[in-house]
């Protein structure tokens, strides 16, 4: 045993006061009577209790030195040797997950009930016994590292946001292994949580307290709500809902959609416990010009968890591409440009073409053509080659070639089947070899390329040549006509990949190069503050909150739905509900009281005695 | 003193002794500053009054007040046989018309009844509680003696006051007539501070001893007496007096509030007694003081002794007017 603060034991002379004061006869309030003749009789029965009354002099004597040697014990913090020399250690994981924001039957947020009973526990923190403080949301997050400063932990608790983001328990679990690894004397985890995972998952070798702060609650969720254009119809979107019931009682609600904010459509839903109801809207228009293309599924109903009630999405708002067609005629290729609503062609004849016009087009289509002294080290702009091309060689064309080896992974080759085709003729084309660029033969004809890509390095210019010539074919009456020519001016035109229109809360999202995402998310119910402030992560963006984020880019400005969709999160019955028999865990009491300092627990006894002391004075139990 | 223009009165000692012409100024604060003032009103309801007595006393002079004695008032007693020398004009001549013999009627005669107050002086009728506004148990029993002997006077009985504490004191002297009611509020005012502690005993065995004519007692007293009040209560019946007694208290006396760590001083002996007053001590205490209240009272019934207690919470005239009379005391 060690005492930290030697210098009380000078408190001790205080003691020989204390009995000083009891030896001192007790001034007595003088009251004038009439006659002491009831008091006499009254008092001789009192007088019967004289070795009583010494006694109850002599009890308060030892009960008050007794109060003076607790608080004078707790002035001198005595501590284990143990703990001098190794202290303790303690990390409190706070789970901001989106489950904790459902509501108990009190009223309160489980988020809230947890950040009160960690603080509670944050108050224990001394030089003894240090803490850390680690926030589960996405991932983990260390929001305090060790620190014997309570006040300093109770306000970075204070710091730890609820978010819509769905985590793993486990992961925070391993961070907290981590951090305590590295410290000796008595660890310990405590976990802030509305659900205690089974042991078999949150395996470690430190003990984990857990303090849960949920109670089984009837909740129901949209658990998925997705766009997507229609390929036969590009002015509308499909859009899929899907309801899931996680409560004891079937449930009727509307689940309201809105276009913009403008209500759309109304569905009622019955769901039956644990069902799930699976929606379709087929003819969502797609958004105009000026519209932002926000689409948000309401559900009517009261529960205990009301984020997972709205579901955002946002529907494509690609405008069309523009592609110029430079050929002397060629009927299949202007009906197919011409019947493609995501493309916007304007024709030209070879003679007025010039390559300076390739840089005003997303894609320029050169077919059976290539202007005189073709520099494809120097030209600008994203060109598509139909069997003449700067690659041609001059060895004879190829009679009736046939395809082997075809790369289907390849962006232009998408959804084509090249099977059964017939080619009269194909040029004898050679992949260069220009420094700066990257080929591929996505076609080839044994040791022949048939299709050769380039995209240039660090640049977003891209070529594309094809050895065929569309009218010596077969090609054009089959389906993958349009695809091909449709999918290869996509890729040229930089479309190879989709904007990500959605993203789950938590979920991370790369950013392009001179994009710009907004922190704060926009709703129809609820708008940003302006100015928002901008992310600072450029490269990687990771909102924990559900809604509608503006990304900007010099091409303009999108925007990312972003939802919970966790079935785990959204489900808030939990084992209570199946095992409502099992023991309730003594955790809060372990976690509250258990590692208490020594001198806490004299202070703390001190106090219980002096309202002991108070209550028996008031009752003249003691004098 | 602000409105004593019209109060005829006569000062000494701090108190006036004065009946009021103007019942409208008689208030509760004059009252408490001038415990012997009564006005006009009061005095005029107490003229209505008669005091009580079951037993027929000898009286001296001829008065209002039913007697033993044949004489010469309007109530018939008896006849008896004419003699010679009686007065013709008693002889009932309707019976000599019927019965052809001479009787004579008989008339009662209505005397006077000697009245005694033994008003207790001693230092606990004094007392009166820290803080308070209320008059002390002492005049509440000077206003007492006085309202009674104002009736006594005004049905022309023969009043005489007494002080006593731990032995019988000065008197007034007999009084009749209520034009001695001055001297009777002059008595009253004189009262003299008496020591010790209250001795009913040996005062009212040298009351009994003193008085050579029986007649009604009135004890006016707190009957705080360590050797109790009973044996001095059947004493005065022994020596046939008729004995109303009045106990005169103050409500902190019969519930007393003082907690904590008190030195009781007794105002009559100075005593001093320490005393850690709890909850639980002054429930013992109350039930102490209404043991000794509720064994006086069985006593004085009893006994036939009429017995009423003044408390000086009660107001003066709902006291005379109603406790009194509810103790059979007056009528």
């Amino acid at each position: 045993m060690t005492f930290l603060n030697a210098w009380a034991v000078g408190f001790a002379a205080v003691a020989p006061v204390i009995v000083l004061l009891y030896l001192l006869k007790l001034k007595r309030r003088p009251v004038s009577v009439s006659t002491l003749l009831f008091w006499q009789r009254v008092l001789q029965e009192n007088r019967r209790r004289a070795l009583f009354q010494r006694l109850r002099q002599l009890f308060s004597l030892l009960l008050h030195l007794l109060i003076f040697a607790l608080i004078l014990g707790a002035l001198l913090r005595p501590t284990l040797d143990q703990q001098v020399r190794e202290g303790a250690s303690a990390v409190i994981i706070l789970d901001a997950r989106a489950r904790m924001q459902a509501t108990e039957p009190d009223g309160q947020t489980r988020f809230a009930r947890a950040r009160a009973a960690a603080a509670g526990v944050a108050r224990q923190a001394s030089s003894m016994r240090q803490m850390a403080v680690i926030g589960l949301d996405a991932g983990p997050t260390v929001v305090s590292p060790f620190t014997d400063d309570e006040k300093a932990l109770r306000e970075s608790l204070d710091k730890v946001p609820v978010t819509d983001a769905s985590g793993d328990l486990a992961k925070a679990l391993r961070l907290a292994e981590d951090l305590l690894s590295a410290r000796k004397g008595e660890r310990r985890i405590i976990v802030f949580t509305d659900r205690t995972p089974p042991a078999t998952e949150a395996a470690t070798s430190t003990p984990i307290d857990y303090v849960d702060v949920g109670t089984p609650r009837d909740n129901v969720a949209i658990t998925r709500f997705a766009t997507r254009p229609l390929l036969a119809s590009p002015q509308t979107s499909e859009v899929l809902l899907e309801v899931a019931n996680f409560g004891r009682a079937p449930v009727k609600a509307d689940v309201e959609l809105a276009f913009d904010g403008r209500l759309l459509d109304v569905k009622p839903l019955n769901l039956e416990p644990g069902a799930r109801s699976v929606q379709v809207f087929p003819t969502v228009p797609r958004p105009s010009n000026n519209s932002r293309g926000w689409l948000t599924a309401k559900l009517n109903t009261t529960d205990a968890l009301t984020a997972d009630n709205v579901a955002y999405a946002v529907l494509p708002t690609q405008p069309p591409r523009r592609v110029l067609l430079v050929t002397k005629g060629n009927w299949f290729l202007e009906k197919l440009l011409a019947a493609d609503q995501s493309l916007a062609f304007e024709l030209l004849t070879p003679d007025a073409f010039t390559p300076d016009l390739a840089t005003k087009f997303d894609a320029v289509l050169l077919d059976n053509c290539l202007p005189e002294n073709f520099d494809m080290a120097k030209a600008a702009g994203n060109f598509l080659f139909l069997k003449q091309t700067p690659f041609n060689t001059p060895e004879p064309a190829l009679d009736q070639p046939l395809l082997s080896d075809i790369d289907s992974q390849h962006p232009a080759l998408r959804l084509v089947n090249l099977q059964n085709i017939t080619f009269l003729h194909a040029a004898s084309l050679a992949v260069p070899k220009m420094e700066g660029w990257t080929w591929q033969a996505p076609i080839r004809s044994f040791e022949h390329p048939i299709m050769i890509t380039g995209t240039r390095q660090g640049a977003t210019q891209r070529v594309a040549a094809l050895a065929l010539d569309v009218t010596d074919s077969d090609l054009p009456l089959r389906i993958a006509f349009p695809l091909l020519i449709s999918n290869t001016l996509h890729w040229l035109a930089g479309e190879e990949s989709a904007p990500v229109l959605s993203r789950r809360a938590g979920e991370a999202l790369p950013l392009a190069a001179g994009e710009t995402a907004f922190d704060e998310p926009q709703s129809p119910w609820k708008t940003a503050a302006a100015p928002s402030p901008h992310s600072e992560r450029h490269d990687l963006f990771e909102p924990l909150i559900n809604g509608f984020y503006q990304i900007q880019s010099r091409d303009g400005t999108r925007w990312l739905a972003v939802n919970t969709f966790s079935e785990e999160d959204s489900d808030l019955r939990g084992e209570h509900s199946t095992a409502t028999t099992a023991p309730s865990f003594p955790m809060i009491s372990l976690a509250r009281f258990a590692g208490w300092p020594i001198w806490q627990y004299l202070a703390a006894s001190a106090l219980a005695l002096l309202v002991l002391e108070w209550w028996l004075f008031h009752r003249r139990r003691t004098e | 003193m602000p409105g004593t223009t019209q109060i005829s009165s006569n000062s000494k000692q701090g108190i006036t002794i004065a009946v009021r012409e103007n019942p409208t100024h008689f208030t509760p604060a004059l009252e408490t500053i001038t415990p012997l003032l009564f006005d006009s009103v009061f005095l005029s309801k107490l003229e209505q009054l008669y005091l009580l007595s079951k037993k027929l006393f000898r009286g001296a002079h001829r008065a209002e007040r039913r007697s033993r004695q044949i004489g010469s008032s309007l109530e018939f007693a008896d006849y008896r046989n004419y003699t010679s020398g009686d007065d013709l004009r008693s002889i009932d001549w309707n019976i000599y018309g019927r019965l052809d013999r001479l009787f004579v009627k008989l008339f009662e005669q209505e005397q006077d009844l000697d009245i005694s107050f033994l008003l207790d002086a001693s230092a606990s009728m004094r007392w009166t509680p820290e803080g308070s506004d209320r008059l002390s148990k002492f005049d509440q029993a000077r206003r007492i003696t006085a309202s009674l002997a104002y009736i006594g006077l005004a049905n022309l009985d023969r009043v005489n006051v007494h002080y006593f504490a731990s032995r019988l004191e000065e008197d007034l002297g007999l009084c009749r007539g209520k034009s001695h009611f001055h001297k009777v509020l002059d008595f009253l005012r004189d009262a003299p501070i008496l020591e010790g502690e209250t001795r009913l005993k040996p005062s009212l065995r040298s009351f009994a001893q003193r008085m050579k004519r029986r007649g009604l007692v009135f004890v006016i007293s707190d009957l705080f007496d360590p050797d109790g009040c009973e044996e001095a209560l059947a004493l005065l019946r022994y020596h046939q007096f008729e004995v109303h007694v009045i106990q005169v208290l103050d409500p902190a006396e019969l519930r007393p509030t003082s907690t904590g760590d008190l030195r009781l001083v007794e105002s009559e002996s100075g005593q001093a007694y320490e005393v850690t007053a709890t909850e639980a001590l002054l429930r013992r205490y109350h039930a102490e003081i209404d043991g000794f209240l509720e064994k006086t009272a069985s006593f004085c019934v009893e006994k036939g002794i009429s017995y009423a207690q003044a408390t000086t919470a009660v107001p003066f005239e709902d006291l005379v007017l109603r406790v009194l009379r509810d103790g059979r005391m007056i009528q």
